[in-house]
């Protein structure tokens, strides 16, 4: 993580290219296995989603499981990557605090023009909340989809308790995913949150931003001595 | 030696076994079953055995087969919901009677083969059922999880759980499952989006077998044309038999091995020439692979993706480690 602010170009860094490799590898191939997912539900025929142009493969269910299982590949390693990687750095930056819900309340109340905002650190509290909402989420799909890769592969005859239960809670969890995905779009959608949108993609965030919404992590970055005059990088 | 093994492992001694009047290590498969629900059965056809029940209306398989299912839908909604967008409805309600084809109501029916077969006109019956095959992507790719591999080997839709999508018999390589629509949890959540009624198909009578009897058809079979008994034994079998009569053995490497091998004196591309696929109606086509095979390599990789991440993962927190180790050490050097 390259935090640190650049004085010259008006920017802070927010996050680093493993961050960003790591979000977007988890989000692209998240999308994909959305995707796939639902053509592994006999819907694709049934809607006429296969008299799309270029969608006439998603009728076929091998060809959605094979999309399915090389998406999955990225996003399971990139998920564990994520947890053991920043758990030996000891970022705990997206761990919830306490106080998280209320003040969570109080932020959104203020989107609606209830209140002023409280100063924040590099994360909101809902940030954190999500996360981890997030990561139970995908935690607990890797752990049902492999269970049902592993029948699928070596064990067809794997109890039927074990078998069903997976399944379930990977279709429960599937649903989830979506409400989540479409929670966290919502989310950079909204005014006060859009000029974050820019640090996802690029991995900065515009310095009068960060002063006005996040001055805890600006005075933490500060403290650490990463503050560049000459907006010359590392 | 060939005649005593089979009638060793025919229905009759099977039978006999289940009630203890007749032991025969290795081979009393009722008993074994009650004794250990795991044990792997298979089924074998032999089809220089089978002749359709010419003499009788329809053959002995297919009526005792009606009859043991003859209970086993419920009721049909009146009407019968009609799908959204596309709005096909299944309903065989009122066709039970059909017996030439695979229906809801109708798990096995018997084709007729004319073929010539060595300079020699000649007539082969053939049952058809479910194969019960050892990977089942019917089973296994249900987005439910409402067909299932039985430890038995027996491939059993739950109907309670089935929704009626007709992916099992879009996956199967012989389209078996038939739906009957207007029946099923469907019904209850939302019919006209989701769901279209349920899947039906041979169970190999796996509640017979819980209850240490043979499957119906093999039980009735008067020509003792199909037995059953613990998978390696029926392998065996098939093996003997094929090599007595020279002959051709069939569901060994199809669609990746099942439990169900049917054994011939004549070639089975001879046998799939005469079936024309229809729905409810396969073919027998030799060699058919198991498509799901091709997505295993992808699977096997997914399984491992755990591994990778963790490797990666300690590999560059620990390179990270080290790097702050080295400038901290720098920092205090240059302290003084």
């Amino acid at each position: 993580m390259a935090e640190k602010i650049l004085q010259e170009k008006g920017l802070v860094v927010r996050h680093g290219s493993v961050e960003l490799i790591e979000h977007w590898g988890i989000a692209l191939s998240g999308l994909v296995l959305l995707l796939s997912g639902l053509f592994e539900l006999p819907m694709a025929n049934r809607y006429y989603i296969t008299s799309l142009p270029g969608f006439s493969w998603s009728g076929d269910y091998f060809i959605s499981l094979q999309i399915h299982y090389i998406a999955s590949i990225p996003f399971i390693a990139l998920a564990f990557f994520h947890l053991v990687y920043h758990g030996i750095r000891g970022d705990r930056g997206l761990i919830p605090q306490k106080g998280d819900l209320h003040a969570s309340i109080d932020v959104i109340k203020s989107f609606f023009g209830k209140g002023e905002e409280p100063p924040f650190q590099k994360y909101l509290p809902e940030q954190r909340l999500a996360y981890v909402g997030m990561a139970a989420i995908i935690a607990i799909l890797i752990l049902s989809g492999l269970i049902k890769t592993f029948k699928n592969v070596y064990a067809p005859d794997m109890p039927l308790a074990i078998v069903l239960t997976a399944t379930w809670i990977h279709n429960i969890f599937f649903i989830l995913f979506i409400l989540a995905f479409l929670g966290h779009i919502g989310a950079i959608a909204l005014k006060p949150n859009r000029p974050m949108v820019r640090g996802i993609f690029t991995g900065a965030v515009r310095l009068d931003y960060a002063r006005r919404r996040h001055p805890l992590w600006l005075a933490e970055i500060k403290r650490k001595g990463r503050c560049q005059s000459k907006g010359e990088e590392d | 030696m060939e005649a005593e093994k089979i009638s060793k492992i025919s229905r009759r001694s099977l039978l006999k076994a289940s009630t203890g009047a007749l032991a025969i290590p290795g081979l009393a498969f009722p008993g074994t079953v009650q004794a250990d629900v795991k044990e792997q059965l298979a089924t074998l056809i032999d089809l220089s055995r089978c002749n359709g029940c010419v003499d009788l209306a329809k053959p002995s398989c297919v009526t005792v087969c009606k009859e043991i299912n003859k209970n086993t839908i419920p009721a049909i909604a009146d009407p019968i919901p009609v799908p959204w967008p596309r709005k096909t409805v299944e309903d065989w309600s009122r066709k039970r009677e059909v017996s030439n084809r695979l229906t809801p109501y109708n798990f096995i029916y018997v084709h007729k083969a004319d073929i010539v077969w060595k300079g020699k006109p000649q007539t082969i019956y053939v049952p058809r059922r479910c194969m019960h095959c050892d990977n089942p992507a019917c089973a296994t790719i249900c987005p439910f999880s409402a067909n299932h591999k039985q430890r038995n080997g027996a491939v059993v839709i739950d109907q309670d759980f089935c929704f009626g999508g007709a992916k099992c018999r879009t996956v199967c390589p012989w389209e078996i499952p038939q739906r009957q629509s207007g029946v099923g949890i469907y019904l209850h959540v939302l019919p006209a989006l989701m769901g279209n009624g349920v899947m039906y198909k041979c169970d190999l009578c796996n509640q017979r077998l819980k209850e240490g009897k043979p499957p119906g058809c093999v039980e009735a079979c008067p020509r003792e044309a199909m037995i059953i008994g613990p998978r390696k034994e029926i392998y065996a079998v098939a093996e003997e038999r094929i090599k007595a009569m020279d002959g051709y053995i069939y569901g060994k490497e199809e669609n990746g091995g099942t439990a169900t091998l049917y054994v011939s004196p004549v070639p089975f591309e001879l046998i799939n020439e005469t079936m024309k696929k229809k729905p409810g109606q396969p073919d027998m086509k030799p060699g058919v692979e198991r498509r799901m095979a091709g997505t295993d390599p992808a699977g096997k990789q997914a399984l491992i993706a755990p591994v990778l991440g963790i490797a990666a993962g300690a590999a560059a927190g620990f390179n990270w480690l080290s790097r702050r180790k080295q400038k901290v050490q720098e920092e205090e050097k240059d302290n003084g």
